[in-house]
C-alpha cells in the first residue's frame, strides 16, 4: 500500500514540473506541428493547405531555404570538429600537474560563456571592424594583409566560427571533469610496462575519453545548427545572404515577413535534419564509444 | 501513515500552486480574447474608467515628449486612462505576439509593411467612418501624402509624423573650401554635374589634395565630401524620375533605366571619384561625422536634425541635388488603431490627440518629426512654434525641407507597395554587389528581376 501511495506522491512532486513541459514544450511543438501544414500569418485563420508549406520548400519556389541549409551545414562542418578539438586540447593543457594557477586559466575559459550572447555579438563587431577593428590593428602591426572578416562573403562563415571558439568554455570544462575521472591506476600500469605520454594517451586517455566526446559531439552539432543571435545582431544574414544561418531564416519568415505556417515547416524540417544527424550519429557510436561498464 | 500524510498535504498544496500558477497565465490571455470578441462587454461598462494601451517605439527624448502627451491627454478626458507601452527594439516582433495571442494595444505605431497587410487581414480599423462621423475632423486639414490606404475607401490612418529628406552639412567646412553654400530652394537645387564638382572640392586626401587634384590619393581620404547613406537611394531613384514599381504596378521600377542609372551615380560617388565613403569606410566613420570634419555634407531624413542639434558644429540645410527633377522624399511609419479594441471611440479620441502637432510639440520643435497637419506649413504663427529659432532648425530650413516636402514630396515606397518586405529581402543583397563596388546597378538589378517579378503584388489603395 505505501508503495503505491509513495508513488502517487512522486508524480505529484514531479507534476508541476510535468505540467511546464506540457504546457510551454510539448503543446507548443505540437502547434507549430499542425501550423505547418497551414496557411498561418498570425493575424488569419489558419487554413489548411497539406504540404503546401514543404513542396514550396523542396521545389525552390522559396529563394532562400537551401541557400540557408547550405550556409548552416557549412558553419556546422567548421565549428563541430575545431571546436571539439580546440575545447579537448585546452582540457588536456588545464589538467596538466605542472600548470600554476590552474583555477585561474579554468576562470579564464569559462567566463565567456556567461557573457550574453548580444553583449559578446556587439563586442566581436567591433574587434571585426574592417578599418578600426583590433584584429585587423593586430594584422596590421605584423604587416600582414587585412582581412574584411564580416564583410565579404567568403570570410563571413569562418570568422562567426573563429568568434564562437572564444566560447567553449563550458566543453572544456566537461572534457575536463572527463579527464579527471580516467583512472590514475591505467597510466600507472602503463608506466610499468614501459608506455611513452603519447601511447598512454592513445590507448588510455583517448578511449576513455569517447563517452564524453560522443556527448559533446552531439550537444555541439545541435547548438550549432541552432546559431542564430549572431547573424541577428552582426550581419542580418549579409553579406548577400551569406550568413542567413536556418534559425535567422526562421525568425525572419515569421517575425518580419508574417509567414508563421511557412516558418513552422521550416523549422520542423530541421528538427528532422538533427533528429537524423543524431540518429546516425548513435549507429557509428558503437563502433568508436568505449564505456568502462561494458568491459 | 503519518508522515505519508504530511507527504500528501505538501504535495497537494504544491500542485495547487502550481495549478494556479499556470493557469493564471493562461486565464489572463483567454479573458483578453474573449472581452476582444466581444463589444458588448464595453457597452456595460458604464461609468468606470477606461484604459487604453498605446504602442511606441523611440529613443529617450521620444519616450518622454510621447509619454507627456499621453498624461496630458488624460487630464483632459476624465475616464479614460491611457498606458504608454515603449517598446524600444525588435518592435514587431513583440506586437506580432501580442496579436497573436489576442492582447494587442488599442492603439500604437506600426512599422508600414506590416500594418497594411495587417489592415487588409482585418486586424486593424479602417478610421473613414470614426472620421465621418466625427465633425470635428476634417481630413482636408492634414497633408495628403501622410495617409496610408490599403484600399480606395479604407484608410488605416496616417504617418505617427512626416519625415522629409535634403541635406545636412557642416557650414565651417564648406566656407574654408571656398565652395558656394547648397541652395535652399527648389528652383535653385544644383544639378550632379555641380554637386559632383563641389563633392569632389570638398574630398581631401592626408596629403592636403582634393578631389580634382591629379595627385589626390584615393587610399588615403582624410576627408570626405559627402556621404549617401544606401538607405537614402531612393531619393536620387525619385528624382531621376523612376520609382521602385513601374508606374502601373506590374513591373520592377528599379530595374528600367531611370533607376539605374540613378543608382549607379550613386555607386560611382564611392568607386569612381572617390568622394563618398564606401559601406565598409563608413562602419569607420564616427556618429560625429560632419562635427569632427570627417564628412562636410550628408542625406537624411528630417529626423537627422535631432542629433546633428545636439552637437557643437555649425549646421546648415539644403534641397537635395537633382538628377531630373527637384524633389524630396516623404517617409514616415503609420500610427493603427487595432481591430481587437474595445473602445474605438476613445482610442479615436486619442489617435486624433496624438496627430495634433501641438501635443507632441517638443519632438517638432526638436528635430525629430515634421507635424501632420497643413496648417503647421502655411501659417506663419504655427510656423515659428517648430521650425524657426532653434537649433534643430538652421536658416533655409523652411525652404529646403518644409516647402520641398510639402510641395514636391514623393512617398516611399513603403506607403504602396505591396509584398515590400519580401521583395526587399531580394532586392538589398542584389544592391550590396552595387553599393560594394562588385557589380555594375544594370548587372545586379537586371540579375535579381525575374526572381522579383513574381513577387510584385502592385500597390496598396489604388
Amino acid at each position: 500500500m505505501i508503495g503505491k501511495h509513495r508513488a502517487i506522491v512522486g508524480i505529484l512532486f514531479a507534476l508541476p514540473s510535468i505540467l511546464g513541459l506540457l504546457l510551454f514544450t510539448a503543446l507548443p511543438m505540437l502547434s507549430s506541428f499542425v501550423l505547418s501544414f497551414t496557411d498561418y500569418r498570425t493575424v488569419n485563420t489558419p487554413k489548411f493547405i497539406g504540404f503546401g508549406n514543404y513542396t514550396r520548400l523542396f521545389d525552390g519556389t522559396d529563394p532562400y531555404f537551401y541557400k540557408s541549409l547550405w550556409v548552416t551545414f557549412k558553419y556546422v562542418i567548421l565549428r563541430v570538429p575545431i571546436g571539439l578539438a580546440m575545447s579537448f586540447l585546452v582540457a588536456l593543457l588545464l589538467n596538466q600537474d605542472f600548470i600554476k594557477g590552474k583555477s585561474i586559466f579554468r576562470t579564464i575559459f569559462y567566463l565567456p560563456v556567461i557573457v550574453p550572447a548580444v553583449a559578446a555579438s556587439m563586442i566581436w563587431i567591433w574587434l571585426f571592424s574592417p578599418d578600426l577593428g583590433l584584429l585587423n590593428s593586430f594584422l596590421e602591426a605584423l604587416h600582414l594583409p587585412t582581412i574584411l572578416w564580416l564583410d565579404s562573403e567568403a570570410t563571413v562563415i569562418p570568422s562567426i566560427v573563429f568568434m564562437s571558439l572564444w566560447g567553449i568554455g563550458s566543453t572544456v570544462i566537461i572534457f575536463l571533469a572527463g579527464l579527471q575521472g580516467v583512472p590514475r591506476s591505467l597510466y600507472e600500469a602503463a608506466t610499468v610496462d614501459g608506455a611513452g605520454v603519447f601511447r598512454k594517451f592513445r590507448a588510455i586517455t583517448i578511449p576513455m575519453m569517447t563517452p564524453i566526446i560522443f556527448f559533446n559531439l552531439i550537444m555541439g552539432s545541435i547548438g550549432a545548427f541552432q546559431v542564430f543571435t549572431e547573424a541577428l545582431i552582426m550581419t542580418q544574414g549579409g553579406p548577400n545572404n551569406a550568413s542567413l544561418f536556418y534559425n535567422y531564416y526562421i525568425y525572419r519568415e515569421a517575425f518580419q515577413f508574417g509567414e508563421m505556417g511557412h516558418a513552422s515547416a521550416i523549422a520542423w524540417i530541421l528538427f528532422i535534419i538533427i533528429l537524423i544527424i543524431t540518429g546516425i550519429f548513435f549507429k557509428t557510436s558503437k563502433s568508436w564509444v568505449f564505456y568502462e561498464s561494458e568491459v | 501513515m503519518a508522515h505519508v500524510k504530511r507527504y500528501w498535504t505538501i504535495a497537494l498544496s504544491t500542485c495547487v500552486i502550481a495549478v494556479l500558477l499556470l493557469t493564471g497565465c493562461s486565464a489572463g490571455s483567454n479573458n483578453g480574447g474573449n472581452s476582444a470578441d466581444n463589444p458588448a462587454g464595453a457597452a456595460a461598462e458604464g461609468k468606470e474608467t477606461i484604459t487604453l494601451k498605446f504602442a511606441f517605439w523611440g529613443d529617450t527624448i521620444e519616450k518622454k515628449t510621447v509619454t507627456e502627451a499621453l498624461k496630458a491627454f488624460e487630464a483632459k478626458h476624465e475616464g479614460i486612462k491611457v498606458e504608454p507601452l515603449h517598446i524600444p527594439s525588435d518592435y514587431t516582433t513583440k506586437i506580432t505576439t501580442m496579436v497573436a495571442g489576442n492582447v494587442a494595444p488599442d492603439l500604437g505605431y506600426m512599422p508600414a509593411g506590416t500594418a497594411l497587410a495587417w489592415a487588409e487581414d482585418g486586424k486593424l480599423l479602417n478610421l473613414n467612418p470614426l472620421i465621418e462621423a466625427d465633425s470635428d475632423f476634417r481630413k482636408e486639414d492634414y497633408l495628403d501624402q501622410v495617409w496610408y490606404n490599403w484600399a480606395p475607401d479604407k484608410t488605416l490612418g496616417m504617418s505617427t509624423a512626416v519625415e522629409g529628406y535634403g541635406i545636412m552639412y557642416n557650414k565651417d567646412m564648406l566656407l574654408e573650401a571656398g565652395v558656394e553654400l547648397p541652395p535652399t530652394k527648389a528652383a535653385d537645387a544644383w544639378d550632379w554635374d555641380k554637386f559632383l564638382e563641389v563633392a569632389r572640392k570638398l574630398t581631401i586626401d592626408e596629403n592636403g589634395n582634393n578631389a580634382l587634384s591629379p595627385n589626390f590619393d584615393p587610399k588615403k581620404i582624410k576627408q570626405f565630401g559627402f556621404q549617401y547613406d544606401p538607405y537614402n537611394m531612393m531619393a536620387a531613384v525619385v528624382s531621376n524620375e523612376g520609382n521602385y514599381l513601374t508606374p502601373d504596378g506590374k513591373g520592377f521600377g528599379l530595374a528600367q533605366p531611370e533607376a539605374i542609372e540613378a543608382i549607379q551615380k550613386l555607386a560611382d560617388l564611392m568607386y569612381k571619384y572617390h568622394v563618398s565613403p564606401t559601406p565598409l569606410q563608413t562602419k569607420s566613420l564616427p556618429d560625429m561625422a560632419l562635427q569632427t570634419k570627417r564628412v562636410a555634407i550628408t542625406v537624411s531624413g528630417n529626423w537627422g536634425l535631432q542629433a546633428f542639434a545636439e552637437q557643437d558644429f555649425n549646421l546648415g540645410v539644403g534641397v537635395l541635388p537633382k538628377l531630373k527633377i527637384s524633389n524630396t522624399l516623404s517617409d514616415g511609419a503609420p500610427t493603427v488603431i487595432f481591430g481587437s479594441t474595445k473602445h474605438p471611440k476613445e482610442a479615436w479620441l486619442l489617435y486624433k490627440w496624438m496627430a495634433d502637432p501641438e501635443s507632441t510639440l517638443p519632438l517638432h520643435a526638436g528635430g525629430l518629426w515634421m507635424p501632420l497637419k497643413k496648417e503647421w506649413y502655411t501659417n506663419p504663427e504655427l510656423v515659428a512654434k517648430w521650425a524657426k529659432g532653434n537649433k534643430a532648425h538652421p536658416e533655409g530650413y523652411v525652404d529646403a525641407f518644409m516647402k520641398q516636402t510639402m510641395e514636391n514630396g514623393v512617398r516611399t515606397p513603403g506607403f504602396e507597395v505591396k509584398n515590400l518586405a519580401k521583395i526587399s529581402a531580394l532586392v538589398t543583397p542584389a544592391l550590396d554587389k552595387v553599393w560594394t563596388g562588385k557589380e555594375t546597378a544594370e548587372t545586379a538589378l537586371k540579375a535579381v528581376e525575374p526572381q522579383v517579378q513574381p513577387l510584385i503584388q502592385g500597390y496598396y489603395g489604388k
